[in-house]
């Protein structure tokens, strides 16, 4: 099936290659007809006829149209290679398995300790434990920035697992910035919900 | 009482003050109508593409056009016929006139041989043809954009023609897709993806389809951005303990870190002396820094504002766009490398992601939820028609 579809985007693409010549005309009108600096002069033209070539009928081929592509449904059943299968959003994380955060802080808060200590207990209990501690950030700002973000808060919960005796090898750490918010609001409740380490087992 | 007014008139006089150190320049309003007058006529023939219309969308889009119908006065005129016939199908033929209309010499006579699934690519080469000759600027008719989609539990990575149509999936995930960007080539792009729960910057070839992940390291590796030759990559990697820019060889797989500071330093993009300005929290917010070529001493470039980040550097690199918050909003602004003008562009809120266009005329921005854009000083908006939402656009480059 793959095969398929790679001889006939190779087809598509040659059919383009030589179907986008397009030429000049009324070539001994000199004023009439200015070569585009772009043009590549390709070797097909007719022998005195002055030809153009452009890039724009040079589309990839082959792939499904945004447009007409059923966002709401689950109607696409496939996913890219290597892609890991997962919840798309982020879904309802247990109480005690979240942290959060004050705006633009990385602090842990007096209110987290009891989460973490807990989660930290029961990782140092049991060394084969292995956790994913994923970093959010609410909507604001640069969607990059907020990476950096949300790896400090990851980080501040690890730094404060190691310190409760958590061996640093249990500990991996993603930050995913405000790209997977918990909750879609544009408002204050929201962005606190958003702002947030989530300890993934 | 007396005292009290004096108080308030030095208060406003304070203020004035600050406002004109600021020297900042809000244009938010579009201007109607303003533009050359170009008559357009109805492309005869038969062809299923409106070609007339599809050029006459495009003149417009630019803000520096007013097409007409054809006989309304007009400063030039478009007449063409798309018939079929020819080696390849269909027969396009136009001809651009100037003031003196059909007793002057055409400034523009062309024919196209096209098969049928090329005439809304010659009815956009005709555009840029047309733009091109009376302005004298590359016009972007025929260059694409990228976007990152989202809906029914998917990310998306998009490419479409300039004005949004035909948009194609390149790739869908379950995991977010970020940070797009064009090669100079215009035929590979790099990302950001989160397939596996971990980040990578990965170079797709949107011709292909094939794909090589260029990094994978521990931590954060984000905001590719390419060297204006093409055979680098500029990124944000966090694995010594927290984001710092590397510049990576392609081809030879050399990475050189160019920052060194316990802050966020990331969304690197080139400069096209090879220089470096990227988002940094060193001084407390975000703001602009700018480095040599081979890294070095950072230059503070942004000094306005609680939150500049998310730079885009201009073809000419006289002009850096970028996400800028007053107010509590966010807007994207433009600065002006040479006068340290900072000139804010859009109305603001929650705007991010600029991206210039290749004549450098256009800007390219998310509002969160979808793309717009705006010239450089402001006058002209654009919308883009895709139906489902967008961010973090990239404008490609002119095709060869």
């Amino acid at each position: 099936m793959q095969k398929c579809i790679r001889t006939l985007i190779a087809a598509a693409l040659l059919a383009l290659l030589f179907g986008c010549a397009a030429t000049g005309e009324n070539t001994e009108d000199q004023t009439g007809l200015q070569p585009d600096a772009t043009a590549q002069p390709e070797s097909a033209g007719q022998p005195g006829q002055e030809v153009y070539s452009y890039p724009y009928g040079q589309a990839p081929t082959g792939y499904e149209s945004y447009d007409f592509y059923d966002t709401t449904g689950g109607a696409v059943a496939a996913v890219q290679p290597g892609a890991a299968p997962g919840a798309a959003g982020a879904g309802a994380v247990s109480a005690d398995r979240v942290v959060y955060f004050d705006y633009d802080s990385a602090q842990i808060r007096a209110d987290s300790r009891p989460v973490l200590e807990a989660n930290a207990r029961a990782m140092v209990g049991n060394p084969k434990i292995i956790t994913q501690l994923e970093g959010h950030t609410d909507e604001r700002g640069s969607s990059e920035y907020n990476i950096g973000l949300g790896e400090r808060r990851a980080n501040s919960v690890r730094q404060f697992m190691i310190a409760m005796g958590v061996s640093p090898q249990q500990i991996r750490v993603v930050s995913y910035g405000k790209e997977r918010p918990a909750a879609f609001g544009s408002d204050e409740r929201s962005y606190a919900l958003n702002r947030r380490v989530e300890i993934v087992y | 009482m007396n005292r009290f007014f004096q108080l308030i008139a030095l208060l406003v006089l304070y203020c004035v003050g600050l406002a004109q150190a600021q020297q900042t320049i809000d244009i938010t309003k579009g201007i109607e109508d303003r533009g050359i007058p170009i008559a357009i006529a109805p492309f005869g023939g038969g062809a299923p593409e409106d070609i007339a219309g599809i050029i006459a969308a495009n003149l417009k889009r630019t803000g520096q056009f007013v097409p007409r119908p054809s006989g309304a006065p007009a400063d030039y005129a478009v007449a063409g016929q798309a018939r079929p016939g020819g080696s390849r199908g269909w027969v396009v033929q136009f001809q651009l006139t100037g003031a003196q209309g059909a007793q002057g010499a055409p400034l523009l006579n062309l024919s196209f041989d096209v098969p049928p699934n090329q005439l809304r690519p010659v009815a956009q080469r005709i555009s840029d043809l047309i733009y091109e000759k009376i302005t004298g600027q590359r016009g972007l008719a025929g260059t694409r954009i990228a976007f990152v989609g989202r809906g029914g539990g998917f990310w998306f990575l998009v490419i479409a023609d300039a004005d949004g149509r035909n948009s194609q999936i390149i790739l869908r995930s379950t995991q977010p897709i970020m940070s797009p960007t064009w090669s100079p080539d215009g035929r590979r792009l790099a990302y950001v993806s989160f397939e596996g729960r971990r980040s990578q910057i990965v170079v797709q070839d949107v011709y292909t389809s094939a794909r090589r992940t260029v990094s994978a390291a521990p931590g954060i590796n984000g905001a590719p951005s390419w060297s204006p030759d093409g055979r680098r990559l500029a990124f944000a990697l966090s694995k010594d303990g927290n984001p710092e820019i590397y510049a990576l060889d392609l081809a030879t797989q050399a990475l050189v870190r160019l920052t060194n500071n316990s802050a966020i330093d990331t969304e690197p993009v080139w400069m096209p002396d090879g220089g470096i300005v990227f988002t940094s929290d060193r001084g407390g917010t975000p703001q602009l820094y700018r480095i040599g070529p081979g890294g070095g001493a950072a230059q503070r470039l942004t000094f306005q504002g609680d939150y500049n980040a998310r730079p885009a550097v201009s073809p000419d690199g006289r002009h850096i766009a970028m996400m800028h918050r007053r107010g509590g909003r966010f807007h994207i602004a433009v600065l002006d490398l040479a006068t340290r003008q900072l000139r804010v562009l859009t109305p603001g809120g929650t705007d991010e992601s600029p991206s210039f266009a290749p004549n450098g005329a256009m800007i390219v921005y998310s509002t969160g939820q979808r793309l717009a854009a705006v010239s450089v000083d402001g006058a002209v908006k654009q919308d883009f028609a895709i139906r489902g939402s967008a961010r973090d656009p990239a404008w490609g480059p002119i095709g060869r």
